[in-house]
């Protein structure tokens, strides 16, 4: 019944933009910290943690406001597609590759946690720091035509995680003696600032409907289809999210970026990525499910998230008995299987309830503009506002919604930005920790060396294959 | 002003925010300016190509924009006001949850937004209704969420 309701939390709060799974996992903490029995407190945190991000696809594709930030890079094509009258078939496809995600997730969880703790030993400051570098710059150069517009764009988005008081020195950073500023400006801000708001002013401007076209019809039955016809792309980017879970403090809202930019760099015929390609939408909504199993392995085995909720997750374990540790994997092995089977049995519950609405919800995407336009602004405003609970919270959303309206209308891709801002803490602090511990001589650690070749590979490999269609065109047209 | 020549703007204030974070940034220690120092050099760096490629671009008369390949088309102007109606909707609604507060502000928006565009009375209700429960019943009653006093009240 907990795992239930959890789910049913879960699903809400995944479905509500602004709220987010770590509010409401905070918000749950003073309740289960009174629960006596833990297999209980396991049911409720795990089973709500596990489907925000299966949820979340429909506000992410129907219109175009992310409800989780793991949901984030689904708009890119999950959109478009909704766009283009193929809402169902973006649905059934991102709740199938959810739920198979979040399965591979849970499986990798319990076959890897003998395994992978020499490799997560291993890796320290520098490669954490060139690894966060990399996750921007994958993303920045994924703008394709316009590489340093979108690296631009992340190193803006690091410069805003930077504002606020800063703990270690004591230092306000860009703040301008603005209290409100010294916790920093919340990610929630930017995203619905950068992604929702200028999609409100297409969609108010071009007074017409979500969809283009007409007929709702195809695509349901198809976008189920599709899952399966592209199994190996979803074993791929689910493996990318399982990782991504699995590196302490770079999980949450990360991997379905990396997943989307792996599907874009590796797959053929790409030329319809963020154009509705539903390859976009498994690769994202297969990632952020399984990222879930991935962020618990060094939450359960080291005791060390693998990010906000996980984090939120590990204080509600602590304080009813559960040891984090080499203990989950003997004396506690049960409370283990606990959370193992609360993925596996929470995604199939998620999945089962997503997939009976799906059709009736995605009927949004013919409603005319007029009825959409006003709840999608009440919704963003509200969002915004849970941020802080502070009128300012407002004034940062129009801030950041006047900077994404110029941004799409220049051509400049947002992505990178939001990125750019999740990744900032960490970048900065594995930065620091390596200049202090190893001054210059961490540039010459072996695993920096491979992630640093890996990194110019990455960005220099898709621009010289741009500049080498753009030639082959040239030629083509002469 | 076409464009690409507005685009030189755009491009101009990111380099420009660069500039600025580095400016302060250096009085800072270097704890605090490490990561602004290192990634603040290189964007100036790209700011400058990039905008070598928007005075190229708008030199050769060249108005297409440079369209990423993962973002939804650049928003074109739409009608005669463009998208400032829809900006004068959004910085209405902003005052107006100053002014007369959230609880009454989002459900007169929607309202309002619904009927002056030709939407029916059902749907103006229903959405108004369907606003106006979410707001109480999921904000207010569940979340407890402390809405802002406005400038503005009703007397009690």
């Amino acid at each position: 019944m907990l795992m239930c309701l959890g789910v049913a939390i879960g699903s809400l709060v995944g479905f509500l933009p602004g709220i987010g799974g770590p509010s409401t996992l905070a918000l749950m903490l003073p309740f289960v910290m009174t629960m006596k029995d833990p297999l209980l407190v396991i049911a409720l945190l795990v089973g709500m943690d596990a489907v925000g991000n299966t949820a979340s696809a429909f506000t992410s594709i129907l219109i175009s406001v992310p409800g989780s930030t793991g949901s984030q890079a689904t708009i890119l094509d999950g959109h478009p597609m909704a766009k283009n009258g193929e809402g169902a078939r973006a649905l059934s496809a991102s709740f199938v590759a959810s739920l198979l995600g979040g399965l591979f997730g849970a499986l990798v969880l319990f076959a890897s946690l003998p395994v992978l703790r020499p490799l997560v030993l291993s890796f320290s400051s520098p490669e954490f720091f060139i690894l966060t570098l990399w996750g921007v710059s994958m993303v920045g150069i994924l703008s394709g035509n316009a590489p340093i517009k979108g690296l631009l764009g992340g190193i803006l988005g690091v410069f805003i995680s930077t504002v606020g008081l800063d703990a270690k020195s004591g230092v306000e950073r860009f703040a301008f003696n603005i209290s409100y500023l010294w916790e920093g400006i919340d990610l929630v801000l930017v995203a619905l600032g950068i992604f929702a708001i200028p999609e409100v002013i297409d969609l108010a401007g071009r007074k017409g409907t979500i969809a283009k076209a007409e007929e709702f019809g195809r695509g349901y039955v198809q976008g189920i289809i599709d899952v399966f016809r592209h199994w190996w792309l979803l074993i791929r980017t689910s493996i990318i999210g399982v990782w991504v879970g699995f590196l302490p403090g770079l999980g949450s809202s990360v991997a379905d970026w990396f997943a989307y930019a792996h599907a874009v760099q590796t797959e053929k015929n790409r030329e319809n990525f963020g154009k509705g390609d539903v390859r976009g939408v498994i690769a994202s909504e297969g990632s952020n499910n399984a990222k879930e199993g991935g962020d618990y392995i060094p939450t359960l085995a080291f005791g060390i998230p693998g990010g906000t909720s996980s984090a939120l997750v590990l204080t509600a374990f602590i304080a009813v008995g559960i040891k984090p540790g080499p203990d989950m994997l003997t004396s506690q092995l049960n409370l283990t299987f606990a959370v193992i089977w609360t993925l596996v049995i929470a995604n199939i519950i998620a999945t089962a309830i997503c997939m009976i609405f799906a059709k009736p919800i995605a009927k949004i995407c013919f409603m005319p503009f007029y009825a959409i336009v006003p709840p999608v602004v009440a919704f963003v405003f509200i969002g915004a506002f849970a941020a802080n609970f502070h009128t300012y919270d407002l004034t940062g959303l129009m801030i950041f919604s006047s900077l994404g309206f110029f941004m799409r209308r220049y051509g400049w891709p947002r992505a990178p930005l939001v990125l750019g801002m999740v990744l900032g803490d960490k970048m900065e602090l594995y930065l620091w920790l390596s200049y202090t511990r190893y001054g210059f001589e961490w540039l010459m650690r072996p695993m920096v060396i491979v992630l640093i070749v890996l990194l110019i590979a990455s960005i220099a490999y898709p621009i010289l294959t741009s500049r080498k269609r753009n030639a082959e065109a040239s030629l083509a047209e002469a | 002003m076409g464009r690409a020549k507005e685009q030189i703007f755009f491009t101009g204030f990111i380099g420009l925010v660069m500039v600025a974070a580095l400016f302060v940034a250096k009085d800072w220690p270097i704890r605090a300016s490490i990561i602004i120092i290192l990634l603040g050099s290189i964007g100036v760096i790209l700011a400058l190509l990039q905008l070598r490629l928007d005075l190229r671009a708008a030199r050769a008369e060249d108005t297409k924009i440079l369209r990423p390949t993962f973002e939804v088309q650049a928003i074109e102007h739409q009608g005669r006001w463009g998208s400032l109606e829809i900006w004068a909707w959004l910085w209405g609604l902003f005052f107006a949850i100053h002014l007369i507060g959230f609880p009454i502000a989002l459900p007169l928006f929607v309202f309002l937004y619904v009927k002056l565009y030709g939407g029916s009375w059902l749907t103006a209700v229903l959405l108004t209704a369907i606003t106006w429960g979410f707001l109480y019943g999921v904000y207010d009653n569940l979340l407890s969420v402390p809405w802002p006093k406005p400038w503005i009240r009703l007397p009690s």
